[in-house]
């Protein structure tokens, strides 16, 4: 593997190029507008790629539906004001099983917050829409992941039609660091939804109560059938832990730093990390915990966005604490700070 | 070592990291990762980079304190007081207004002057070359009409 | 072919959509033919031509069918939708697909009120035309979309038609067709009848029509 020098925004254009993407549509919108830019820049090269600056991002995510019903691998990256906006089109994609991928760079909320950095748009990528939710979303705590991460997006996107969200932040698509990709991974071949010689008439609109609650019901079976194969969760140094640090993204880097020293100082803690949000890695979840977990941390850039997932997905009582930092990064002493206190 | 540099909007303090973070990726002897912060305004406000260079692999590119703080304004020196502990290194702009006098250093090539500066430290802790980073400069200057003040300014830095 | 259409009686989409398929039929394009709708009354289309269609979302339907013709560019793309969709909440997209000049086809179906949510005002609401948010009379001048477009684009094919003049709206359509195989963009408001909500009966309905004309100029835009 070639050693590179990549800045986070590079990596997400280079992972959708590889994944066969061949249309951007986007708004510009800090701090994910570089990766529309570069994007743009690689175009003038290569001629697979297309893209359109739209009006604004509502424009920009139904282009992407657009596109994508003609079958071509589209997607779309935003962050706050802009995620809000994005979640009529996401709708559209969940209603009608579209392979609609987005990149979101998360920054502080709510309103126009900051424009760097938080991890407050986990309830947006997740229940953002008027649905149920069905969607999947993976969480990069660095560089790698977030290639990877986004690689396996198009895959799960393009094989069962769920729009799948790769949620970073402004942070990681600002980092630069020295990086070698694994890019070898096999890509899902794309379909167009019409066909010429054949007549297909697609809705998201029903008369009927019972129909539309037929099919949601329908998308949730193939949801969950598609849960099993692509959850993916990490646990480091969890096996004679005795307290878990649960995080995700960025901060779940962090936290291993913190577990590293604390384990050197004797203290036994592990880390869960859910590497996707949705679905959860719920078995994964209640299985650890009951393993004698005396008290589990919940560490995040948010008042409790992470909490609430993981509350949700909790089958048994724990002792719970928390570190919440809403739009503010957490550093290594903080978290051995909180454990040790 | 975690690096902090910071200096105002538009006094080139992505441009110190970009060259001193080029060469070391370039020796593919250390780990390094940098990580920009610049908040909204476009001029004016303070401009910050995290530098981090390590042997082992480098998990998050942040830190809370930093082992080296160079600050070129006062603003800066301002925003960075939280990132400094007894054992940070501190090379600031004031404590060099005697020297920027006698060689009449222009306040445009102010960066080159400290990034010589911390280029002679980093050479002494085997992080880089020297050589190598006038060369990257040049490429990533010698259009400016002004790179071979700028040239100047880096070497008398390199000296202290 | 078959009208399991759920539109109301007298609904004037029935003639645009008949016509439009005719004129798919003569040029041979229904294969390549894709009907993207709005969400309002637009949307009952969706199950009324032998062809590919689509529902979107409100006021989004242009935006999509622009992504689609990108995507797909031997097809026909055509943006089906209605006066509240192409010049309220979907004007933005509509004016920026023109000034860009896209390949597409945006057909405006005008029936100067929100229909199926049940007879709101609309942009090309009448001067002191009653409605369930005008109950006084509408009060502003009416939003004249196909004059407003063309300043943005001199290469577009903008014209006016109505419903009840199916050789105007052949003549029409296979003008835009034409122009799309350009590359071009082209938009086409057509006058059409909703007696449900003008509650006009028989004639009135086309005498309601015919008054609007003299709101709405039909012919080319130039």
């Amino acid at each position: 593997m070639k050693k590179e020098f990549l800045n986070g925004y590079e990596v997400v254009t280079r992972a959708c190029i590889d994944a066969g993407a061949n249309f951007m549509y986007g708004y510009p919108i800090t701090p994910s507008s570089e990766v529309l830019s570069d994007w743009i820049n690689k175009s003038q090269k290569n001629k697979n790629l297309n893209y359109l600056q739209t009006e604004d991002e509502i424009a920009a995510g139904f282009a992407v539906c657009g596109s994508i019903v003609a079958g071509k691998k589209t997607f779309t990256t935003t962050s706050g004001p802009g995620t809000i906006l994005m979640q009529d089109s996401l709708s559209m994609a969940e209603g009608m099983r579209l392979p609609f991928v987005a990149i979101i760079a998360q920054r502080g909320g709510p309103s126009s917050g900051t424009v760097i950095y938080s991890q407050q748009e986990v309830n947006l990528a997740i229940h953002g829409g008027n649905g149920e939710g069905l969607r999947i979303v993976y969480s990069p705590s660095n560089l790698k992941e977030l290639y990877r991460f986004i690689r396996y997006a198009f895959n799960a996107a393009w094989k069962y039609r769920f729009p799948t969200i790769v949620l970073t932040d402004g942070y990681l698509l600002k980092t630069k660091q020295n990086i070698e990709l694994f890019s070898k991974y096999k890509n899902e071949k794309t379909k167009s939804l019409f066909l010429e010689n054949k007549q297909k008439n697609i809705r998201n609109i029903y008369t009927i109560e019972e129909e539309l609650m037929e099919k949601i019901l329908k998308d949730k079976k193939d949801f969950d059938e598609m849960a099993r194969e692509i959850t993916e969760v990490e646990l480091y140094k969890t096996d004679d832990a005795k307290q878990i640090i649960i995080a995700h993204g960025l901060v779940s880097a962090v936290a291993k730093e913190a577990i590293d020293i604390l384990r050197n100082k004797g203290i036994k803690i592990g880390l869960f990390k859910p590497s996707t949000l949705s679905p959860f890695p719920k078995k994964e979840l209640n299985s650890l915990l009951n393993k004698n977990i005396k008290k589990v941390f919940i560490i995040e850039s948010s008042l409790g966005q992470l909490k609430n997932l993981v509350k949700q997905n909790l089958e048994n009582k724990i002792n719970i604490d928390v570190l919440q930092k809403p739009a503010v990064g957490i550093e290594v002493q903080e978290i051995i700070n909180k454990i040790t206190k | 070592m975690n690096i902090l540099l910071a200096g105002d909007g538009g006094q080139g303090i992505q441009t110190m990291a970009y060259v001193i973070s080029q060469v070391i990726f370039d020796d593919k002897k250390f780990n390094i990762s940098l990580i920009p912060n610049y908040g909204l305004e476009q001029r004016g406000g303070v401009s910050m980079v995290f530098l981090k260079i390590d042997k082992k692999e480098i998990n998050y590119p942040k830190f809370s304190k930093a082992d080296l703080l160079c600050t070129l304004s006062k603003q800066a020196r301002e925003r960075t007081e939280e990132y400094k502990d007894k054992n940070t290194i501190i090379i600031d702009a004031q404590d060099f207004e005697k020297e920027l006098l006698e060689n009449k250093i222009n306040k445009i090539s102010l960066n080159m002057f400290f990034l010589g500066i911390l280029v002679s430290k980093f050479e002494k802790l085997s992080f880089l070359k020297s050589d190598k980073v006038l060369k990257k400069l040049e490429i990533k200057l010698k259009n400016k009409n002004n790179w071979e003040e700028n040239k100047k300014t880096f070497k008398l830095g390199l000296k202290k | 072919m078959k009208i399991k259409s759920s539109f109301c009686p007298g609904c004037g989409q029935v003639m645009i959509l008949q016509s439009l398929y005719k004129v798919l039929q003569d040029n041979k394009l229904e294969d390549k033919a894709v009907l993207g709708l709005d969400i309002g009354c637009s949307l009952l289309a969706w199950n009324f031509l032998p062809i590919n269609t689509f529902q979107t979302h409100h006021g989004r339907v242009v935006a999509t069918m622009v992504g689609y013709k990108r995507a797909k560019t031997d097809s026909v793309s055509i943006a089906y939708t209605g006066d509240g969709g192409a010049y309220a909440i979907g004007l933005q997209s509509l004016l920026w697909s023109a000034k860009r000049n896209e390949a597409v086809i945006v057909i405006v179906v005008n029936n100067s009120i929100y229909a199926m949510t049940g007879g709101q005002t609309a942009p090309t609401t009448m001067k002191n035309q009653k409605t369930a948010t005008s109950p006084q009379g509408y009060n502003e001048e009416s939003f004249l979309g196909p004059e407003l477009i063309k300043s943005l684009n001199k290469k577009a094919y903008i014209t006016r038609s109505a419903c009840n003049d199916i050789k105007d709206l052949k003549k029409v359509f296979n003008k835009a067709i034409k122009n799309q195989a350009k590359g071009n963009f082209s938009l086409i408001e057509v006058l059409s009848f909703c007696p449900t909500n003008w509650k006009t009966k028989g004639k009135e309905t086309i005498d309601y029509l015919e008054n609007m004309k003299k709101t709405f100029p039909i012919g080319e835009v130039k």
